[in-house]
């Protein structure tokens, strides 16, 4: 990593660790509960699809439905209405890896299938996983979702919804956890591999690698994270959600959080959840708030709501982006490389 | 060591390769030649698994570089059969074997006894009609087993495991990984050498640190023989072109190869490069390995190669030690044109 991700990174890092501090200073009603959740699950999210589109280079739009099989096998796993009933922890590993299965399997056929067809490959996994999750009313309990879920139990002390604090730092501790897995995989062998795959395919399998089986991985690898990232939301809000809430939205927003951030650079990936997050869960709503507070919106006129323009500015932000700084805030030398010489 | 025999490659109606035939000993410099679509890189790309041959085969080594049908990957084909089985299944009927098996036996805050629910599971798959369990799931299982077995059989022949048997090569056009330094290009043309797995390299276990500083060591004595040590931790893409030729050598040479398959390795170099080049060749051919070499540069070719095969239009017109070669009235006619 070069000097500038180093010291963005650190920098992250201190912000983050600050956060619950800042209760003290901001006001309760900002609920810095709500700016945080979102943020980390979404770093989660987004360096799960690093993985596969950072480093595999294999873009993938069905990001939101590993995310949901997260959740809900979190959910079956350890709803008391259901008989497994493992408790938090081993729930959470479940779902891990029972997500990192469903990449497996969405994998496999897949292997010969190359960018944008693999695209829409995925992009209809999703669609079909959130329909299936709708409609096997026997398992998945359908529109309803499942709960109520177990808050976790770490020595003895019981998490509440009311106190965001411990919530805080487990959430903190699986992302740097995360962060560190993500960092020993891309320095390994098993990430030298797929970066050479994203680089050159032909090239790549002519140095020996098995490309089918480091792409399996990979995806594996992907959807595992993803997962986790959604059994994380199920365990916070005690309910898997209701399938809608794993729509095509998800998955781009994931997407665009490799791409702004820097594709390939786990701290780029940060930096872009703290970006698209922080805009679009945390400014879009202060907005909001206020400009309701102060008589500046109303009910009836659609235009004066920030959040009817979310899309819009994401797109003109999009393309802007694609423009001036298509390699993202934080790009990975090689991606940056890779861009320029596509340019030449 | 290296047997081509009689290999045909076709793309459509073209014939690029035709029954193309020639003999690689052990520890020589053997040159392919020919003018500018003669089949060389055809040729090439037959030997490594880029392009299986439509006929005739390669033998390296008395084997054929295919993977082999082992126990392993029958275990495959049957556990891939046995899961496409059961998601047929749960694809007809998960609600009602859901149904059976867990949400019948289970109230709410009692105890479940798992083997009742596994003994309901399986009386529901033996009594409910053939058509909606059995049939459909031996039908997936066949489905998944013909799959795997037809797509294991289609990859059988593929570069890496030519790669693996230890034939290595390098490319006309250039491919190396451009964004990746120097040194990551030859860690990854290691690969044969490495066996870390997933998880000792999530946790960086000692195993996995030892085998990364061996292969760093390891790296870095390839590069020095090519002369690139000082720019081990430069991007390869910012390297200039005789490097980028060189480092593509010293990757290929990264996977410990026993034959070493060189496409046109003095392109665009300067002839006191070329000259240095034909050094490098040399010496890689006295570290005991096998090279084959594509070349156009005609003085460097008939001056390191101890055998040459020269082909046109897909076909081997001749063959034999480079005097031979220069005096053959064939090849002549192919790169000069019949006089009238």
């Amino acid at each position: 990593m070069n000097f500038l991700g180093r010291k963005a990174w650190v920098l992250m890092v201190a912000l983050v660790v600050a956060l619950p501090f800042l209760e003290l200073l901001v006001p309760r009603e900002y609920r810095v509960a709500d700016m945080f959740r979102p943020i980390f699950i979404f770093a989660i999210l987004g360096l799960g699809l690093n993985i596969v589109t950072g480093y595999t280079g294999l873009l993938n739009l069905g990001v939101a439905a590993f995310m949901a099989i997260g959740a809900y096998s979190f959910a079956i796993l350890s709803c008391e209405i259901y008989p497994f009933q493992l408790g938090f922890w081993i729930s959470l590993l479940g779902s891990l890896i029972i997500a990192g299965g469903a990449g497996l399997l969405i994998g496999l056929p897949t292997l010969r299938v190359h960018g944008d067809y693999l695209a829409i490959v995925t992009m209809g996994f999703g669609e079909i996983v959130q329909d299936v999750l709708k409609n096997l009313e026997g398992i998945t309990k359908g529109t309803q979702g499942i709960n109520p879920l177990p808050a976790p139990v770490f020595l003895g002390y019981t998490f509440t919804a009311e106190n965001y604090v411990p919530w805080y730092y487990l959430f903190l501790a699986i992302l740097a956890l995360v962060v560190m897995l993500s960092r020993n995989l891309e320095r390994s062998r098993i990430g030298r591999n797929w970066i050479a795959i994203r680089e050159d395919e032909l090239a790549a399998c002519c140095m020996g690698i098995n490309t089918p089986r480091a792409k399996l991985l990979a995806f594996a690898a992907g959807a595992g994270l993803c997962g986790l990232a959604g059994a994380l939301w199920a365990g916070y809000l005690g309910s898997s959600g209701e399938p809608g809430n794993y729509d095509f939205t998800v998955s781009v927003m994931a997407l665009c959080i490799v791409i702004v951030g820097g594709m390939g650079n786990i701290a780029g990936v940060l930096l872009g959840a703290v970006v698209m997050i922080g805009f679009n869960s945390v400014l879009l709503v202060r907005i909001s708030d206020f400009m309701a507070r102060h008589g500046l919106s109303s009910t009836t006129n659609v235009f004066s709501q920030p959040n009817n323009w979310k899309y819009l500015i994401f797109g003109l932000a999009l393309v802007l982006m694609m423009r001036f700084r298509p390699e993202g805030l934080l790009p990975s030398s090689q991606v940056k490389l890779e861009l320029h010489h596509k340019d030449e | 060591m290296l047997r081509v025999e009689g290999i045909t490659v076709k793309f459509g109606g073209l014939t690029a390769a035709n029954r193309v035939e020639f003999q690689v000993r052990p520890g020589e410099i053997f040159s392919v030649i020919g003018p500018n679509g003669a089949g060389k890189t055809t040729v090439f790309n037959a030997i490594t698994g880029i392009y299986p041959p439509c006929e005739g085969r390669i033998c390296f080594l008395d084997k054929e570089p295919k993977a082999k049908l082992t126990w392993r990957a029958v275990t495959g084909f049957l556990l891939v059969g046995l899961l496409s089985g059961f998601f047929v299944l749960l694809g007809i009927n998960a609600e009602n074997i859901w149904y059976e098996a867990i949400t019948s036996k289970y109230q709410y805050q009692q105890s479940f006894d798992w083997s009742q629910s596994a003994q309901s599971f399986l009386s529901y798959i033996t009594q409910s009609s053939a058509a909606s369990t059995r049939y459909p799931f031996l039908g997936g299982v066949l489905l998944g087993v013909l799959g795997a077995f037809t797509v294991w059989s289609r990859g059988r022949i593929s570069p890496d495991i030519v790669t693996r048997t230890g034939i290595a090569r390098t490319f006309q056009n250039i491919r190396l990984f451009k964004g990746m330094s120097v040194i990551e290009n030859v860690l990854v043309g290691m690969e044969r050498r490495l066996k870390s797995s997933l998880l000792t390299a999530i946790f960086r276990l000692p195993s996995f640190q030892n085998e990364e500083r061996a292969a760093r060591q390891k790296a870095l004595e390839i590069l020095d023989l090519m002369g690139l040590k000082e720019c081990a931790d430069r991007q390869a893409g910012e390297l200039a072109y005789g490097d980028q030729r060189r480092l593509e050598i010293a990757r290929a040479l990264a996977s410990d190869p026993k034959l070493i398959l060189l496409d046109e390795p003095a392109a665009g170099m300067n002839p006191s490069e070329s000259v240095e080049l034909m050094e490098l060749i040399r010496k890689i051919r006295d570290r005991g390995l096998a090279v084959v070499l594509i070349e156009h540069h005609m003085n460097l070719v008939m001056e390191v190669s101890d055998r040459i095969v020269v082909l046109d239009y897909g076909n081997k017109i001749a063959e034999g030690t480079p005097v031979e070669i220069k005096a053959n009235q064939r090849v002549v006619e192919a790169y000069l044109g019949k006089g009238e």
